[in-house]
């Protein structure tokens, strides 16, 4: 069964076309990473699926329901927004830049959107947010302001807020490109431990090491088109496309 | 929590430690003053002999109920329009000469300071109520400017563009004199309150640009995460946003109050008695031109007391970087 799924997706920025019939199905519990140059629209492809970039055309369905279905970006299906709201929760997010919210302290940041959103007591979202900065590692930094925290610490409470809203899938567009190569280490831990209690994953990353360790199935883009889906192994050792094994040759071969 | 609030309050009084020693000093050596009062008797004493017969006449008091300093004033008429002066000012329990230079000013500084002070209580109050209206106002054109639906978005504009584009001074006129002609179920009989109305539908508009200006200033990535974690335009904006806008919002909020306090003077045109027109109306009445620089003072006293609130104010919301 197939947690999120995608027909066509064509993303146009004016006359550029960065997304070309992009299809991708994932699995529920898989975990899978976009790979490709910068420009490939790997960022775009993650963004239009949490509908932070609208699509030009194309479906998008999350679990069964039908997200999306544009022509020419017109909007094919009627869905209340309270219906699409919930789709969309299923989905959590975790940014290049972290944005994690400059005036709330570490706890405040996690707890916000359960509150608001999914109207919790306090009490119960105390208890969550206890359990998820233990899970990545903070329980001493839960009274600090963002600015207070390194880069890895940061991405780390990013994490834990978007888990905050308890999604059934994450999104994580480039998590490790904005830190400190010694703080890459810390943010991909959480992210190991995250896939193997089982979270569907999406991952844009340039880490090859977490892709080939990580991935149950890797894909590649190139100029907004997916040119391969397939296992780490195969895209790794033995890749069909010579464009795969182009990029694959000068990220791997520095 | 009790032990961290007693703390506040051992820091609060370490930082200001100095000013509590001044304002104590200040204390101690205004009691013997206050005790010694000089009376008319030795006022009288010192007034030469052509003006002597004329009636002396205690002016005011800085202070009421026995008065630190006061200010007496002999009078001679020379002829049927022109009359001498001579000023003198009581301090300590001495009167002293006051017909000219510094002294004089002095001694005049405190026979116009209870009116100036009527002036600018009316001049603050009518500037702190305006601005503070002004900015609740302003929250809603700027959210209304930035607002999808166009009718609402038009409507903040328009508001925003006659509200910059046209003077105060006029649209002070048109609220006073303009409306009561037109509309005169909606006359404004209360002058204070006609110049309150005024300056606040007027800064809410300059407020407004500088409330979106902020509002736009702040990281796209902000309204992405929010979005991302379900958080609606009104949660995203009134959890999110609009908290975020407060320390940048109160340098240039600072400078639309100064503004305004300044520009309160307009409204002398529809007679309200704010400082500036008191100082000019002593001007006139009077003769004394050096009014000005004891309103200037003044001015200034008040100018430095709101830009070192706005100061911790700014403080205050910069806690998080």
């Amino acid at each position: 069964m197939f947690m999120i799924k995608t027909e066509d997706l064509c993303k146009n920025f004016g006359e550029l076309k960065v997304l070309k019939n992009c299809s991708l199905s994932v699995e529920q519990g898989e975990v899978v990473c976009l790979i490709g140059p910068s420009g490939a629209g790997k960022s775009t492809f993650l963004r239009s699926l949490n509908h932070l970039e609208k699509i030009t055309s194309g479906k998008i369905w999350v679990e069964e329901v039908l997200l999306d279905d544009r022509i020419d970006s017109v909007n094919q299906i009627k869905m209340s927004a309270k219906e699409r709201q919930k789709s969309l929760l299923e989905m959590g997010m975790v940014f290049q830049r972290f944005n994690l919210f400059p005036h709330l302290t570490v706890f405040e940041n996690i707890m916000l959107a359960p509150m608001e959103v999914r109207k919790m007591k306090r009490a119960e979202a105390e208890v969550i947010v206890r359990n998820l900065l233990e899970k990545v590692g903070l329980s001493d930094k839960a009274d600090t302001y963002p600015s207070k925290l390194s880069g890895g610490q940061q991405q780390r409470v990013a994490i834990a807020r978007a888990l905050a809203m308890q999604p059934k899938m994450m999104l994580f567009d480039e998590p490790t490109s904005a830190l400190d190569p010694e703080l890459v280490g810390e943010v991909l831990q959480v992210m190991k431990d995250l896939a193997e209690e089982g979270m569907t994953m999406i991952v844009v990353t340039h880490e090859m090491g977490f892709a080939k360790e990580v991935a149950d199935r890797v894909v590649f883009m190139y100029e907004g088109t997916i040119l391969e889906v397939d296992t780490p192994e195969v895209i790794f050792t033995n890749p069909t496309n010579e464009r795969t094994k182009a990029f694959l040759n000068s990220v791997l071969n520095l | 929590m009790k032990q961290k609030q007693k703390w506040k309050l051992t820091t609060f009084l370490n930082k200001y430690k100095v000013w509590f020693i001044v304002i104590a000093a200040l204390i101690v050596v205004c009691i013997p003053l206050a005790l010694t009062t000089p009376g008319v008797e030795d006022f009288k004493s010192q007034v030469p002999t052509e003006f002597n017969q004329l009636e002396a006449k205690k002016e005011s008091e800085v202070f009421k109920n026995g008065g630190i300093m006061s200010t007496y004033i002999a009078t001679k008429q020379i002829s049927s329009s022109s009359v001498e002066r001579i000023a003198f000012l009581g301090i300590a329990g001495h009167v002293f000469h006051a017909d000219g230079g510094v002294s004089q000013f002095f001694a005049n500084s405190i026979t116009w300071f209870p009116s100036l002070m009527d002036g600018t209580k009316i001049t603050v109050l009518l500037t702190l109520f305006s601005v503070t209206t002004g900015i609740f106002l302003s929250i809603f054109l700027a959210l209304g400017k930035m607002s999808k639906i166009k009718p609402i978005s038009w409507f903040c504009r328009g508001y925003i563009f006659f509200f910059r584009g046209t003077p105060l001074l006029m649209q002070l006129y048109f609220i006073w004199f303009g409306i009561p002609l037109i509309i005169p179920a909606l006359t404004i009989s209360d002058r204070f309150l006609a110049a309150w109305i005024a300056f606040s539908l007027n800064g809410g508009a300059y407020c407004a640009e500088i409330i979106r200006a902020a509002i736009e200033s702040i990281d796209k990535g902000q309204f992405e995460a929010s979005k991302a974690v379900g958080l609606n335009y009104r949660q995203t904006m009134i959890k999110v946003i609009i908290p975020q806008t407060y320390r940048r919002l109160i340098p240039p909020l600072a400078n639309e109050f100064i503004m305004v306090l300044k520009d309160a003077a307009l409204t002398s045109i529809i007679a309200l008695k704010d400082l500036s027109k008191v100082t000019s109306s002593i001007m006139s009445s009077t003769g004394e031109v050096t009014v000005f620089l004891l309103a200037m003072i003044i001015y200034l006293v008040i100018t430095a007391i709101f830009s070192k609130c706005f100061v911790l104010l700014e403080k205050k919301f910069s806690l998080y970087d």
